[in-house]
């Protein structure tokens, strides 16, 4: 089981990313759950086709002690397993700790046991890594792989560095890895050359670049992914492309995260007014 | 009267929590992790935490409790404590050198989130860890559960951190003895040496908080499991984990990590649960149980049916952890009393069921609770419903027994107030009868005192 | 007597015990731990973070404000808001006695409970107000109470949960209870110090001058820093009413919430405690005009001392009169107490390291014996505790402190009503009064006396090996580690569960305890009759050496 957390700026794309990615997987015959890590609840909302009901924290909460792996885990597109964290509303409360309790009790419930037969588990992160509850995804046997997910805004650039600093302090103790970045295109100039650097830089790759297309608006407004909703898209070629990509993917590295300067300086070297 | 306000009529409660009968994990670490020799334990919170679980222990045990803090500011709770836990160990390598650390979390680290597997691992790889020294650590999230969690917790990560599989079975059994006293440690270990069977018991509080007075203090006393004994835990035939509550998730970790099978045992509290213990463990060292046990049992026996007459049908009421309360409730049942009213702040629906079951037949109205707003106060409240003829539990009782005026015999964790828990066990045939020495000596002195000049009896 | 003693020069000790340190360490520490010397001033470094992995004696913030300074409160209702075991270990464990005798057989006293929110993981993570908001109003509902004091956390400080908020919504549904918060989470500050302030601001803030109810005493005062371990403030109003002295309020020992809201109708504060009390002092000398000074209840002397300025301070001959009476009656029993015991402690050494003012009350305690203090020090005392107020401008205010909130007084527009003149004040002065003031530990000290500020374990070990004392004062979790070392230890916060230990009856009850200490036979009963034969058989030994 290939275990993978998708890190990324928050709004860059993250939970479409995601969902498109793993709903290629599914397609092509992996059994694939996804666990969603924002408060939000959002992560999953493409491959259930709505929000998801009763997340694992609401669960525990109403239910105490006598939660079951059916209460908190729903099938969604294609088999998929889907799981939605959960979280208090902006401004109580700790939504960090909310992450640590709902993959522990994931844990406990035995989510991840062979018996599931899973080939991969996704974790959709909320976009900072604001405390401690927020890296817990990339813990000690939890994700092993990382790809952030980026675009040429300074942004979003500037977050993916930051992951890669989070990255290189668990990559000796959990042994997680940085399997490269997924540019999701904004559109900005020389997006593709940037992102290539910024990924040479960093050590790792540029896995995909994802084009910007407004059939994925389409898609959510129906509550689906792009490869349900349109499975003959050149968009949903795309998202195919880097499921395959990522499933052979063998490149795994510890980044080296950019000093801020030499990030601004890449960004100006690409044509931006910084 | 200590709790004159504590009304009788019971109103259910959602949120306020009155006189707990628990407290939170870390002490429950604090004291695993004496149970290994050399150990220095830490506390990776505010130094608050520390001071307070050094200072209950140290009532408890009358006796040294070592341990270090990682002493949070505001400012690590807001940037993490990393740089506070790498500083500690290697203060308390250079100043106090431990064979190994024990750390734990605390409520602030938990919320936080720091994580002590980096932290740790951290520490080792820029060499704050001197060769040949551990560290080893577990969460222990003060609003999970309940002191024995952390207890449970800290086990689990001592098999996590020092256990190993060399491959090459060994001849020897595993006993993880649960949240006991010292000389319950030792009684065991006395009971499996006498049967013949070769066992590795942890941790093993016994001559570390009981320890001697020589005038020579040691800060790292005789006493404790040693970390070699422990690795070799990997290599045994089977585990006996006493008391689910405490043992389970260790034995557990034992099983999967290194297919060491294991066995779910109450802790040999009173007649029946020995009677269980013994057999498991003939079973699983293959040794037959020595004709000196037949002698033992039969003199716990012995005193049971010559005292019967001051032990049946007296109603009574117990609070503590689970794993204490199971085997004690089932004690009492053999000795004919009547459980009538069992609380434990200690969450967890398995105990009330199981209370529930044991008490079927002979105590079909026990009130039992635990958990949430399960404490002291419901007790009292219960107690004031439903008197009763004797009071076990730790030394919070004794407001209660006060004001009720109710013998009462000390058995759990705090005991602040008395001495004996370090030194005369409760569990196996002998302990058995020093409980009951306890609770006789509680009865009979009370009819003692209240008999009529005319009534008073010589001979009892 | 041992005056004239010279005391060993403990800086090579001093330089040993650095030695083992991390350099950094050692620089740090070496500011903490100062050999007096009387002639010059001397800077103790104090109030600074506790440094991880050291063992330290310290607690936490919260600590200092629920278990110190509100704990003893019998008609409070301290509700903590958090996980269980904060409430659970500050469950009885400092031995504040109450009597809520005056207000007959059901007078409130809610000492003996615990009380807590039991905060669980889906508190912590969907946040813990709505059952903060419950859990005061069943407390409320069961108890009726007067006030709810609530009490914060680590983790509730790290949630955001508003109990301020929470207690005034409270305190408004209520009408009849005064509800208040207390942000005293634990890693607030860098000890109980924090606390201790956080404590007096909401008592000012929420409780003092509540009530205007006039006193019918002739001298009336306030006891500050008083706590009533083991009897203490019961002794002292034994006094207090020999002498015709009305105590208002105690803060905190014995005390009710009544009390407190008619201190301010004081004439005068009496300072035990200065550490965790000077904050209510100085605060009510600002809104309502009362002076204060400091005093020492513990030693027969020091009482005396004490009660005659306060007769100074009413300038009444009637009241002065009746003091010396008092003492006239009571004194002489005293010393002849401190003659009795004098053949077991003159001469004797003692070490005492504990909390914010009982390490330097103490050792008038034992000099009254004849007893002379080698070394001492406090737990978590600030620099003016050591070197006297008079350094207050030159303290820095560090990161640590700065986040505790510190008040804004003015005087009140109504109840501000200076007890003295300032020129009646300045004329009593130079009397020998001294308002407003502590002179701080090592004026009290002998020279090449150590000082050593949060002592930890490796320090007092190497201090006791050099000095060999004869008894060391300090707490619960130091007891058995220094009488494993054959050295008896007394515990100056729970008296080994004696007392009471101030004023005169107190004094006497402290000589006894000592000598019975110091006179103990199991202290050299310590080794095995067999190993002192082979201790001095020379063969024996070389053959064991491992």
């Amino acid at each position: 089981m290939r275990k993978i957390a998708i890190y990324g700026k928050g709004g860059i794309g993250k939970s479409t990313t995601t969902q498109n990615t793993v709903a290629g997987l599914a397609e092509a015959g992996n059994k694939v759950m996804v666990v969603g890590c924002d408060p939000k609840a959002d992560s999953t909302r493409l491959l259930l086709g709505g929000m998801a009901q009763g997340t694992v924290l609401d669960t525990l909460r109403e239910e105490g002690e006598d939660v079951e792996i059916d209460d908190v885990i729903k099938d969604g597109y294609s088999g998929t397993r889907c799981v939605e964290s959960g979280g208090p509303e902006p401004g109580v409360g700790c939504a960090g700790r909310g992450i640590i309790t709902s993959i522990n009790l994931l844990e406990q419930l035995g989510a991840y046991e062979p018996d599931q037969k899973l080939d991969y588990v996704f974790y959709d992160v909320l976009g900072d890594v604001v405390c401690g509850g927020f890296a817990m995804p990339i813990r000690e046997g939890k994700a092993e792989e990382i790809y952030i997910v980026v675009s040429g805004e300074m942004m979003a650039m500037y977050a993916a560095n930051n992951i890669c600093k989070g990255i290189v302090k668990f990559a000796d103790a959990g042994g997680v890895r940085l399997g490269g970045l997924i540019c999701n295109s904004r559109k900005c100039d020389n997006e593709l050359e940037l992102i290539t650097e910024l990924a040479d830089r960093l050590g790792t790759q540029m896995i995909h670049f994802v084009p910007r297309d407004n059939i994925v608006q389409h898609a959510e407004l129906n509550r689906q992914t792009v490869i349900e909703f349109a499975p003959e898209s050149g968009q949903a070629d795309e998202y195919r492309a880097l499921s395959k990509k990522i499933n052979d993917n063998e490149m795994r590295v510890i980044p080296k995260p950019l000093e801020m300067e030499d990030l601004e300086e890449l960004m100006v070297k690409y044509g931006f007014d910084a | 009267m200590l709790l004159r306000h504590t009304p009788k009529e019971v109103k259910e409660r959602k949120a306020l929590t009155i006189n707990p009968a628990k407290t939170c994990q870390p002490v429950g670490a604090m004291y695993a992790a004496l149970g290994v020799h050399g150990c220095l334990p830490h506390s990776h919170g505010s130094q608050g935490c520390c001071s307070y679980h050094r200072s209950v222990l140290t009532r408890h045990y009358k006796d040294p409790i070592m341990a270090g803090t990682s002493a949070f500011t505001e400012g690590s709770s807001v940037f993490g404590g990393q740089a506070n836990l790498m500083q500690a160990l290697t203060n308390m390598f250079t100043i106090y050198n431990p064979d190994l650390v024990a750390v734990h979390t605390t409520c602030l680290s938990e919320t936080i989130g720091d994580d002590l597997n980096q932290i740790c691992s951290k520490a080792i790889e820029d060499g704050k860890v001197p060769a040949g020294k551990k560290v080893i650590y577990c969460n222990t999230p003060s609003y999970i559960g309940s002191h024995v969690t952390g207890f449970s917790n800290m086990c689990t990560g001592i098999v996590k951190g020092l256990v190993e599989h060399t491959g090459v079975a060994k001849d020897q059994v595993n006993i993880l003895p649960g949240w006991v006293e010292p000389s319950d440690m030792r009684e065991i270990k006395r009971i499996a040496k006498d049967m013949g069977a070769k066992i590795v018991l942890y941790p093993d509080t016994s001559d570390v908080v009981d320890s001697p007075q020589t005038g020579e203090y040691k800060m790292y006393p005789d006493g404790g499991a040693t970390v070699e004994d422990i690795a070799s835990s990997g290599d045994s035939i089977k585990t006996l984990a006493c008391g689910a509550f405490a043992s389970e998730d260790a034995a557990k970790l034992l099983d999967s990590s290194f297919k060491v099978p294991y066995e779910v045992l109450d802790i040999p509290v009173g007649l029946s649960a020995s009677d269980r213990f013994i057999t498991a463990l003939s079973e699983a060292a293959r040794v037959t149980v020595p004709a000196a046990f037949v002698a033992e049992r039969g003199r716990l026996v012995d005193v049971i049916a010559d005292m019967t007459q001051y032990l049946h049908g007296k109603k009574v009421a117990i609070f503590g952890d689970p794993d204490q309360l199971i085997p004690m409730v089932e004690f009492l049942l053999d000795l004919d009393m009547i459980p009538t009213h069992v609380i434990s702040g200690t969450p967890g629906k398995k105990f009330t069921k199981k209370i529930q079951e044991l008490c079927a037949e002979k105590a079909p109205n026990v009130q039992v609770q635990n958990g949430a707003q399960a404490d002291m106060f419901l007790l009292h409240q219960w107690i004031k419903n439903e008197p009763v003829d004797l009071l076990l539990g730790n030394t919070y009782g004794k407001y209660i027994a006060r004001d009720e005026d109710i013998p009462f015999v000390r058995y759990g964790f705090p005991i602040l107030d008395r001495i004996g828990h370090s030194y005369f066990p409760t569990v196996g045939y002998t302990g058995g009868i020093r409980l009951l020495e306890l609770m006789l000596g509680a009865i009979m002195d009370r009819q003692d005192r209240d008999a009529d000049d005319t009534k008073v009896e010589l001979v009892m | 007597m041992s005056e004239d003693k010279k005391l060993p020069d403990p800086s090579i000790i001093k330089e040993e015990i650095l030695a083992k340190y991390p350099p950094k360490i050692a620089r740090k520490r070496a500011k903490s731990m100062v050999v007096v010397d009387k002639s010059m001033d001397q800077e103790v470094q104090s109030n600074v973070r506790t440094i991880p992995g050291i063992i330290t004696q310290r607690g936490c913030c919260y600590a200092g404000c629920k278990g110190v300074v509100l704990g003893p409160t019998r008609d409070i209702i301290n509700l903590v808001h958090g996980p269980i075991g904060c409430s659970f270990y500050a469950w009885l464990t400092r031995r504040n006695q109450t009597d809520p005798g005056e207000a007959g057989p059901d007078g409130e006293n809610f000492i003996n409970y615990c009380f807590s929110t039991d905060m669980q993981d889906s508190n912590i993570v969907f946040g813990g107000e709505k059952k903060l908001k419950q859990a005061i109003q069943e407390a409320y509902d069961i108890f009726k109470p007067k006030a709810i004091g609530v009490f914060s956390t680590c983790p509730v400080g790290l949630i955001g949960d508003d109990v301020h908020a929470v207690s005034r919504e409270m305190k408004e549904k209520f009408g009849d209870c005064n509800v208040f918060g207390f942000s005293c989470e634990g890693y607030k500050g860098v000890s109980q110090s924090a606390g201790h302030h956080i404590a007096n601001n909401q008592l000012f803030k929420h409780v003092i001058g509540r009530d205007n109810t006039q006193p019918e005493g002739k001298y009336n005062i306030n006891l500050l820093g008083e706590y009533n371990i083991g009897g203490d403030a019961f002794e002292l109003d034994r006094i207090f009413e020999l002498c015709g002295i009305n105590v208002i309020s105690t803060f905190s020992g014995n005390s009710n919430v009544t009390g407190f809201e008619r201190s301010h109708t004081a004439d005068l504060n009496l300072v035990m405690c200065h550490r965790s009390i000077n904050y209510v002092a100085e605060m009510m000398e600002t809104k309502y005009g009362i002076p204060w000074f400091k005093v020492n209840f513990i030693g027969g002397d020091a009482t005396a001392k004490s009660l005659r300025r306060i007769g100074e301070y009413y300038e009444d001959p009637e009241l002065i009169a009746r003091i010396e009476e008092v003492i006239t009656a009571e004194l002489p029993s005293v010393k002849q107490a401190a003659k009795d015991v004098l053949k077991t402690t003159d001469g004797k050494l003692a070490m005492m390291f504990v909390g914010g003012s009982r390490a330097h009350h103490y050792q008038e305690l034992f000099a009254e014996m004849g007893m002379t203090t080698v070394s001492a020090g406090y737990e978590f005392a600030h620099r003016d505790d050591y070197e006297g107020r008079k350094v207050l401008p030159t303290i820095k205010v560090d990161a640590d402190s700065r986040n505790i909130e510190e008040l804004k007084i003015e005087a009140d527009p109504e109840l501000y009503n200076p007890r003295k003149t300032k020129v009646e004040l300045e004329d009593l002065e130079k009397n020998g009064l001294e308002f407003s003031e502590y002179k701080g530990m090592k004026n009290d000290m002998a020279d090449q006396s150590l000082i050593v500020d949060d002592i930890s374990h490796w320090e007092a070990d190497k201090l006791i090996e050099y000095y060999k004392p004869d008894i060391f004062c300090a707490g619960i979790k130091e007891k058995y580690v220094v009488q494993k070392m054959g050295i008896p230890l007394k515990q100056l916060h729970s008296y080994d569960y004696g007392g009471p230990y101030a004023g005169f009856e107190g004094a006497k009850n402290f000589y006894t305890d000592i000598e019975r200490m110091l006179s103990t036979s199991i202290w050299k009963k310590l080794k095995a009759p067999w190993l002192e034969t082979g201790a001095s058989d020379p063969c024996i030994c070389a053959e064991y050496v491992a």
